[in-house]
C-alpha cells in the first residue's frame, strides 16, 4: 500500500516534469519556426524583421539574388551582404523585407553541456513544396570543438540529429533564441550522408562578434596574431615552456608586426583571451578566431614569475591594406592614386568596360562628389549600374560602370 | 538525442517501474509505464523468402556495404490495428517472394502464430497482414488537431526477443511529409523498428513507421523517420483487406540528386546521377547545373518538380546544364526522355 502510493506520487511528479517539458518544446517550436528561411539545398534563419538572414557560406555562396522562401511559401530575394568562407556564415538580406517574424541571437557562451536545444532545418529537402520545417530535439553533446577547413574553431556539439539540408539553420535553446548555426555532421557510413549523432554549428557569440564586419559587406577574413610564432606548453624540445594545457609558449616574436608591437616576448606563456582559459594551441586558434581581423583583443601572458595584461591588433594594417587595393584592383580592374588619377586598366575588367582610361580624374559617382577611393569604394553598390563623371582632356565625361559582385577568392 | 532515446528497458515487471528513479530522469518511469502498457499491441514479424528484389540494394560500390544497406535477418515490427487479428506493417518489411507459411507473426506474450499478407500500398509503404486470433489490444487513436511540431513522441518496435517492446523517444519534426501522408519524426528509426507504432506518450497510435528501406536517402537512425497517418490507413483498410496490392502512381523523374552547395550559376547544382536514370542516359554529369528544363528556367529544386509536373512519362523534353570547363562554365544541351517512377 505504501509502496503503491509512493509510486502513484512519483508517477505524478512525473506527469508534470513531463508536461513541462512538453509545453517549452511546443513552445519553443511556434516561436522559432516562422523565422526559418528555406535557402536554396539548406537552411537559414531571419535574425530581424528587417531581413537579415544568417546561413552557411557553402549554402549561400556569393550569388545575390537568390530566390529563398519561409515557412508557407512566401518567397524573397536574398543578397549575400558579407561572408566568411573559412568559417562557413553567410549574412544575407531579404529584399523588400519588413515585419518579418525572426529570432534573435542568444549567448553560446551560457550554454552547458545536457541542456536541451532543437534544430530548424530542411533534411533531404523533405519540407520542399509544404514549406514546413522540420524540428529535430536533442542536447547539447559538447563545446568548443575544434576542425578545421572549413574552419569549426569553436563548434557546438549537439546530438539532435541535423543532416544534409539542415546546414545553415538554427540551433535554439528552448527561451528560443539561436545559439549556433548548423553546418557540418560527421558520417560514419558509405555513401550516404546521414547524421550519426553528431553535428556541429558555429556559435552565436563568434557571429555576434563578426557582425559589424559582415554588415559592411564583402569578405570577413578570421582574426589571427600576425608576427608570433607560438608553440604547445610542455614541448620537450623546449626549456621553460610549463606544462601542457598551462596555455601556449612564445616562441618566436617579430618587432615589426602587431604581435611585436603588442609587447609580446619570447618566452611568454599566454594562458587567457579576452577571458577565456587557453589550453592549448587549438584553443588559443579557437578563442582568437572568434573575433574577425581587425579587433583588438587583450590577452594574459605569464612571464617569469609575473602576468602581464596584453592587447593586440589582429591581422596585419599593412596587409589588410595591401589585400583591400589588390581585391579592388581585380574586382574593379583599376585603382586611383591620392590625387584620384585612375592607374592602368586592366583589359576585360569593368573598369575597361565602362570606358575608363589612365589619366582620367575620378569626381563624382551618380552625381556624388567623392575625394579618396575610400569614399568612391563606399558609394559603389554590388551589381548595380552607376555612372562615373570622369575629367579627361578638360571634358567631363559620364561612364556607365557595371559594379561587379563580391568575390569569393583573394 | 541520444541520451534520452533509445530506452531499451531490460528489466520486466515493477521493478521497470522502480529502475528509473535512481536515473532521477522524469522520463524513464513514463516510458516504462508506455511500453508495458501499449508494448501489448506491437508484434514481431518475421518473413522467410525465395526472393527479395527490394532488400538488396544495387550493384557496384554500394553492394560492397551490405551490412548498413541490405535487410538484415530478423523479426521486424508490426501493430495490431483491429482486435479480430488485422495487424499493421511497412509493405518494405513483407515485400518479396514469401515462402509457403513463410510469415510469422510473434504476440507480446511470445505465442507465435501464422501470417497472411492480405493487402499492400506501395505509395504510403503500408501492408495488412491477417492472423486467426480475436480480441487483441488495439492502441486508442491520438487526437491529430492535439499533436504538432515539437510534440513528444515514442515509437515502439520489437527488440530480438519478441516479449520485450524498443521504445525511442523522439518529436514529431513535421506534420505533413510525404504527399501528406505521414507525419516526420526524429525517433530513431531502422530496419528493426519499421512497421511499428508511432505514438504519444501516452500510448495512442499516431501512425505506423514507414519508408526505411534501402533506397532511402535519409537511412536510418539518422534522425528522419516517417509513420503513415491512421487516417490515411482508415481510408485504404477495405481495400486491403481485399487483398488489394496497390501500386504508387509513376511520376516523371530524371534521377538526380541536388547538391547543398551554391554554384556561381543560378540553377541546380547536381550531387549525384543516379544509375540508369533519364539523366544518365541523356549524359548528365555529377558537378553540372541545370539550367533549363523545356524552355522553364530552374532556380531550384522546387522549380524542376514543377516543371516535371507539366510533362508525361515518354515526353523528351530538352534539358540545358552549365558544366565547368577550364575557362569558366560552358552551356551544353541534351535531350532526355522522361521514364516514370513511383513516388517514395
Amino acid at each position: 500500500m505504501t509502496l503503491a502510493l509512493a509510486l502513484s506520487l512519483f508517477l505524478a511528479q512525473d506527469a508534470e516534469k513531463i508536461q513541462d517539458l512538453q509545453a517549452k518544446l511546443h513552445a519553443v517550436v511556434e516561436k522559432v519556426s516562422p523565422a526559418y528561411v528555406f535557402f536554396g539545398n539548406g537552411s537559414g534563419v531571419c535574425i530581424s524583421p528587417d531581413g537579415y538572414a544568417l546561413t552557411n557560406f557553402h549554402v549561400s555562396g556569393d550569388r545575390q539574388g537568390q530566390r529563398v522562401r519561409m515557412p508557407g511559401g512566401r518567397q524573397f530575394l536574398a543578397d549575400i551582404v558579407g561572408f566568411d568562407p573559412l568559417g562557413d556564415i553567410s549574412l544575407c538580406k531579404l529584399r523588400d523585407a519588413k515585419d518579418l517574424p525572426f529570432c534573435e541571437l542568444g549567448d553560446s557562451d551560457a550554454l552547458e553541456m545536457g541542456q536541451h536545444v532543437i534544430a530548424v532545418g530542411n533534411p533531404f529537402l523533405l519540407g520542399n513544396g509544404s514549406w514546413e520545417p522540420t524540428i529535430t530535439f536533442g542536447i547539447v553533446s559538447a563545446l568548443h570543438r575544434y576542425m578545421d577547413n572549413p574552419g569549426y574553431f569553436d563548434a557546438i556539439q549537439t546530438d539532435a540529429q541535423i543532416n544534409p539540408g539542415n546546414s545553415g539553420g538554427p540551433l535554439i535553446t528552448m527561451d528560443g533564441k539561436v545559439v549556433g548555426i548548423n553546418g557540418r555532421i560527421d558520417i560514419r557510413r558509405f555513401m550516404n550522408r546521414v547524421n550519426t549523432g553528431i553535428g556541429y554549428a558555429i556559435p552565436s557569440r563568434q557571429i555576434q562578434r563578426y557582425m559589424e564586419a559582415f554588415k559592411r559587406g564583402g569578405r570577413v577574413f578570421e582574426g589571427f596574431i600576425e608576427g608570433i610564432e607560438i608553440g604547445e606548453c610542455g614541448d620537450a624540445r623546449y626549456d621553460n615552456v610549463g606544462e601542457y594545457g598551462d596555455g601556449v609558449f612564445v616562441a618566436r616574436v617579430d618587432a615589426g608586426l602587431p604581435g611585436g608591437k603588442a609587447g609580446f616576448e619570447p618566452g611568454d606563456i599566454i594562458f587567457e583571451v579576452e577571458g577565456y582559459r587557453i589550453s592549448n594551441a587549438n584553443r588559443f586558434h579557437g578563442v582568437v578566431s572568434n573575433w574577425p581581423e581587425g579587433a583588438t583583443v587583450r590577452l594574459k601572458v605569464r612571464r617569469k614569475a609575473e602576468e602581464k595584461e596584453l592587447k593586440v591588433f589582429l591581422g596585419d594594417p599593412a596587409k589588410i591594406l595591401e589585400r583591400k587595393r589588390a581585391m579592388d584592383a581585380t574586382d574593379l580592374g583599376f585603382t586611383v592614386n591620392a590625387k584620384m588619377v585612375v592607374g592602368p586598366v586592366a583589359p576585360g575588367s569593368a573598369g575597361a568596360k565602362a570606358d575608363l582610361k589612365p589619366g582620367d580624374v575620378l569626381m563624382r559617382v551618380d552625381g556624388r562628389r567623392v575625394g579618396s577611393w575610400t569614399e568612391f569604394r563606399a558609394c559603389l553598390r554590388p551589381g548595380a549600374e552607376m555612372t562615373l563623371t570622369v575629367a579627361r582632356d578638360g571634358k567631363d565625361l559620364e561612364l556607365p560602370l557595371k559594379v561587379p559582385r563580391p568575390k569569393t577568392d583573394e | 538525442m541520444n541520451l534520452l532515446l533509445a530506452y531499451l528497458l531490460l528489466a520486466a515487471g515493477e521493478t521497470s517501474f522502480l529502475a528509473p528513479a535512481e536515473g532521477d530522469d522524469p522520463l524513464a518511469a513514463t516510458l516504462a509505464k508506455l511500453r508495458q502498457a501499449a508494448g501489448k499491441s506491437v508484434v514481431a514479424i518475421e518473413v522467410e523468402r525465395d526472393s527479395d528484389p527490394d532488400g538488396i540494394t544495387g550493384s557496384g560500390a554500394v553492394a560492397q556495404h551490405r551490412d548498413y544497406y541490405n535487410r538484415p535477418k530478423g523479426p521486424t515490427s508490426g501493430v495490431v490495428y483491429e482486435a479480430g487479428g488485422f495487424i499493421l506493417t511497412s509493405r518494405f518489411n513483407v515485400s518479396g517472394g514469401i515462402r509457403k507459411n513463410g510469415l510469422k507473426v510473434t504476440l507480446w506474450d511470445g505465442r507465435q502464430v501464422a501470417g497472411e499478407l492480405l493487402g499492400t500500398d506501395e505509395q504510403r509503404d503500408i501492408a495488412l497482414v491477417k492472423i486467426a486470433e480475436t480480441e487483441l489490444p488495439v492502441l486508442p487513436r491520438a487526437d491529430y488537431a492535439k499533436l504538432r511540431p515539437g510534440t513528444l513522441v515514442a515509437l515502439l518496435g520489437r527488440s530480438p526477443d519478441p516479449g520485450q517492446a524498443t521504445v525511442n523517444l523522439g518529436i514529431l519534426s513535421a506534420m505533413n511529409r510525404m504527399n501528406r501522408m505521414s507525419v516526420q519524426t526524429d525517433a530513431e528509426m531502422n530496419y528493426g523498428n519499421a512497421g511499428g507504432p508511432l505514438v504519444t506518450l501516452s500510448g495512442e497510435l499516431i501512425g505506423v513507421a514507414c519508408n526505411i528501406k534501402p533506397e532511402a536517402v535519409w537511412g536510418q537512425s539518422g534522425g528522419v523517420g516517417f509513420a503513415c497517418k491512421t487516417a490515411e490507413i482508415d481510408g485504404l483498410l477495405e481495400r486491403l483487406k481485399k487483398g488489394e496490392r496497390i501500386e504508387a502512381p509513376k511520376q516523371p523523374y530524371l534521377g538526380i540528386r541536388p547538391g547543398e552547395g551554391n554554384p556561381d550559376v543560378e540553377g541546380i547544382q547536381i550531387a549525384d546521377v543516379m544509375k540508369d536514370s533519364p539523366a544518365e542516359k541523356a549524359g548528365i554529369k555529377k558537378e553540372d547545373v541545370l539550367v533549363e528544363l523545356a524552355g522553364v528556367m530552374l532556380t531550384d529544386f522546387e522549380s524542376l518538380k514543377e516543371a516535371l509536373e507539366s510533362h508525361k512519362i515518354g515526353d523528351e523534353v530538352i534539358l540545358k546544364v552549365m558544366r565547368k570547363a577550364k575557362d569558366g562554365w560552358q552551356e551544353k544541351s541534351f535531350t532526355l526522355k522522361l521514364e516514370g517512377k513511383a513516388e517514395q
